[in-house]
């Protein structure tokens, strides 16, 4: 027998996966996101911007258009990949929480999260090397020497305040910083390290090496179009969100502990602040050069990261 | 490895002009390449020879967009030397100041334009912005921000006021500010040198073998300027240093291009501040301070422009000059009548072309964008 | 660059050619030289005096010949003037001397029909590659009035 409270269970649950902190919010956030970012590096850079509903627009314009990919590319497996992506990260999405407001939560839920979060980059190469294009080809192959260079740095980064709050859990790290202190004062190393893994990750400049519009077209994506890009692009930009928000929980302390409004508040004015430091580190700096940055990462990035965990092991015993 | 063949062009996000590289690529390394140019062959000596001298100032100025001044001016010099003419010293400044001017927003560009291929998008917005004050100038002198159409056989079509010579200083000194700018982060910043240095790197020896010419042979430590060494216009009567270095790569490109941007600045100066009276110009009779009114039939000497004959006596003249990109050659043979009967132009680019196979061998697939943008390629200018 | 001295030297090299140079504006001399003289000439040029730059090759056609100047520059212009018969019109190529004459001398030869003997790399430079014409710049003028 169903009852009401069967019912009324399974519509919050709707609503959490669907609406908020689901999928719709998830939505709603990546567009904005979007243009914050477009806004302040158009600033930055002495122009004006594009208005609030530019991202919505590109949305609905791919969506729109004509989806084509050259001979001898796998058409069902291009059609797959970004679908995958997306899947991939709106299923990270349901472990992050926001503003105190998680769908779901279990011990081990961050082992999960950073599994999940490497699909999308799997993906990305696959569609690079199955979209039969020379530049697509070239970029994908780069997308996975960076994937190496930043992905190690990232998961000892992200391991650290795991190892000192006991938990795995992000929910369980999240809460816990409000009874005792942010993570990112007692490790500030490992928060660079994730902040900079993160820009790897979301390919953002200066790491935006494999798609590097000079050299190589648009990387992995130059054959994509239509509604294959766009969704592509949505799951790039949730990828953002998420990213966001997975540090926000990890290494600032989340909603600092109440799910109210002011809980919501302090949660978008950290997040807001993440998204403002990525924009302005995407705008110094000149992009490097694939061999470069592997030189970086794993001689600079990964030593770092090391010794923040040893050190992190050394102040939990 | 496997070697794989990576197209650059006719079409591709890293040229502004259709040219073809096929670059074969092993790993991340290039093996070799295959240069093609020829797609903007216009013809353009053929349509000199089928059309008459003053037509031509015009054909002469569409051969390239960026450097349209430094080829009308080498175009006017040589008709002038053939006709025996002698172009008044304020024409002759003005002349100059043009091409400084467009010297200035040729460097500017590239700069944005080098910046842009090794990703660094925030000194290309700088570069275009500031720019602008450069265009902003050449547009309140001529008319026209790239295609100017200043020059005309005899002289110059334009007039400067006072007035304006006091704003047009006034800017000057706000581009200097802001090329301050570039300086720095071409001196300075870590990334911009990470992908400049020991890129693209040209002897000397090298330069000579392939007769460089511009920027590109400077940098490599050859001290050749037509300005200095074959002065033309009023270069004889400016003081002026020819920027070198020894570093060969792209980043000594880089610092040459940048300081002659700086001292272009100090010649436009000394120009606008030195500028020669004018007696009553051809455009307006009477005063030599004023703007230029309607066209009026009025005295020839010592004025703007002198009258040109139609037809140029039978002769030759080679006439070059110092564009943004180096030596520009052209030599005019007139045969009594009002068409030229040959015309032949030679640009710098075309000798910075035929260094690219050596400058692209064994080197990162991604350096290629920033060895192309080095040697600031202007492809119109080379197929004419 | 001292013109006298040049002058001398070629006169020396080739003392069964009249060399009759003559001052062209601006600030070049012009030295008309036999085809087969232009090599070895521009060895003595680059060997005793240094002088290295060509700044590019002009080809005409005038309706009974072609004529062939390489301009060259060692701070003051000097061009040899070389005059080829219309028919079967070569010259020996200057690439093994100075490599950087391999754009200009494929572009006479496109343009003109000429062939530069010993060129390492013969081929259109500016036209397409299946230009199956007549050289463009050829004697036939036409065109507008």
């Amino acid at each position: 027998m169903i009852s009401e409270e069967n019912v009324l269970e399974l519509t919050s649950i709707l609503f959490a996966i669907l609406i908020f902190p689901g999928f719709g919010f998830l939505f709603v956030c990546a567009l904005g996101f979007q243009w914050i970012d477009r806004w302040v590096v158009a600033h930055l850079q002495g122009r004006i911007g594009p208005p609030w509903f530019q991202p919505l627009a590109d949305f609905i314009k791919l969506m729109a258009k004509e989806d084509m990919l050259p001979i001898g590319a796998h058409e069902r497996a291009c059609a797959l990949l970004p679908m995958v992506s997306l899947a991939a990260v709106l299923t990270v999405a349901l472990y992050v929480p926001v503003g105190g407001h998680v769908v779901g939560a279990f011990e081990g839920d961050l082992i999960v999260v950073l599994v999940l979060l490497s699909l999308p980059a799997v993906a990305y190469f696959l569609a690079g090397w199955l979209s039969a294009s020379v530049f697509s080809v070239v970029g994908g192959s780069r997308a996975l020497l960076q994937y190496f260079a930043y992905e190690v740095p990232f998961l000892m980064a992200l391991s650290g305040p795991a190892i000192l709050s006991g938990s795995w859990s992000i929910s369980r790290i999240a809460a816990l910083q409000s009874q005792t202190v942010w993570m990112v004062l007692v490790q500030p190393v490992g928060f660079l390290l994730a902040f900079v893994g993160l820009i790897g990750k979301l390919k953002r400049s200066p790491f935006d090496i494999p798609k590097a519009k000079s050299e190589i077209g648009a990387g992995p994506l130059t054959e994509f179009s239509g509604r294959k890009l766009a969704l592509w692009h949505l799951s790039l930009h949730t990828k953002t969100v998420v990213g966001i928000f997975l540090l926000v929980d990890v290494f600032l302390g989340g909603s600092g502990g109440s799910p109210t409004i002011w809980g919501a508040l302090t949660f978008g004015a950290k997040s807001l602040l993440i998204l403002l430091a990525l924009s302005v580190a995407g705008v110094l700096y000149a992009r490097l050069r694939i061999d470069q940055l592997t030189h970086v990462g794993w001689r600079v990035l990964a030593p770092l990261a090391l010794l923040q965990i040893l050190f992190v092991i050394w102040i939990g015993a | 490895m496997s070697r794989m063949t990576i197209p650059i062009g006719p079409q591709h996000p890293a040229l502004k002009e259709p040219v073809s590289f096929l670059l074969t690529v092993e790993g991340e390394r290039i093996v070799e390449s295959a240069l093609r140019i020829g797609y903007v062959h216009r013809g353009l000596e053929r349509i000199l020879q089928n059309r008459n001298y003053v037509q031509n100032v015009h054909v002469a100025e569409r051969v390239c967009g960026i450097c349209s001044h430094a080829h009308t001016t080498a175009y006017c010099q040589g008709v002038e030397a053939l006709l025996g003419l002698d172009v008044s010293p304020r024409a002759l400044y003005l002349r100059t100041l043009l091409c400084e001017l467009e010297r200035i927003h040729s460097h500017l560009l590239w700069v944005g334009v080098l910046a842009e291929h090794i990703g660094f998008t925030t000194i290309f917005m700088y570069a275009w912005r500031d720019r602008e004050i450069a265009l902003d100038i050449m547009e309140e002198l001529s008319g026209g921000r790239v295609a100017h159409a200043v020059n005309v056989i005899g002289g110059v079509r334009i007039d400067v006021s006072q007035a304006q010579v006091h704003a047009i200083l006034a800017r000057l000194d706000e581009l200097e500010r802001q090329i301050g700018t570039f300086l720095d982060v071409i001196r300075h910043e870590r990334t911009f040198q990470a992908r400049t240095r020991g890129v693209g790197h040209l002897s000397a020896e090298q330069v000579r073998r392939y007769c460089v010419v511009g920027p590109v042979a400077r940098a490599s430590g050859v001290d050749v300027d037509m300005r200095r060494d074959a002065p033309y216009a009023a270069y004889d009567r400016l003081s002026f240093q020819v920027i070198t270095a020894d570093e060969g790569d792209v980043w000594a490109r880089a610092m040459v291009r940048a300081l002659e941007t700086v001292e272009s600045l100090h010649m436009c100066r000394q120009l606008l501040i030195g500028l020669p009276d004018g007696a009553p110009s051809l455009f307006k009779k009477g005063h030599s301070d004023g703007a230029p009114s309607l066209f009026k039939k009025g005295h020839s000497d010592g004025a703007l422009a002198a009258r040109a004959p139609r037809r140029v006596p039978p002769g030759e003249a080679v006439s070059r000059c110092e564009a943004p990109r180096g030596e520009l050659i052209y030599y005019i043979r007139s045969d009594g009548s009002d068409r030229p009967a040959r015309i032949k132009i030679r640009t710098p680019t075309l000798t910075t072309l035929m260094t690219l196979p050596d400058q692209l061998r064994d080197i990162h697939t991604a350096d290629v964008p920033a060895v192309l943008a080095g040697v600031d390629l202007c492809i119109a200018c080379a197929d004419r | 660059m001292n013109v006298e001295l040049v002058l001398e030297a070629l006169r020396e090299a080739f003392p069964t050619e009249a060399l009759e140079p003559r001052a062209v504006p601006v600030d070049e001399t012009f030295v008309p030289l036999p085809p087969d003289c232009v090599h070895p000439a521009v060895r003595i040029l680059i060997e005793r005096f240094g002088l290295r730059h060509l700044s590019t090759i002009t080809g005409e056609d005038t309706g009974s010949e072609i004529v062939l100047l390489y301009h060259l520059w060692h701070g003051r212009g000097l061009t040899l003037r070389a005059v080829l018969p219309r028919d079967g019109a070569h010259i020996a190529t200057l690439t093994d001397l100075i490599p950087g004459a391999a754009f200009y001398e494929r572009e006479v030869s496109e343009m003109l029909g000429v062939t530069f003997d010993g060129h390492p790399d013969p081929g259109t430079l500016l036209l397409p590659d299946n230009w199956d014409g007549e050289p463009p710049l050829r004697q036939q003028r036409g065109g507008v009035q």
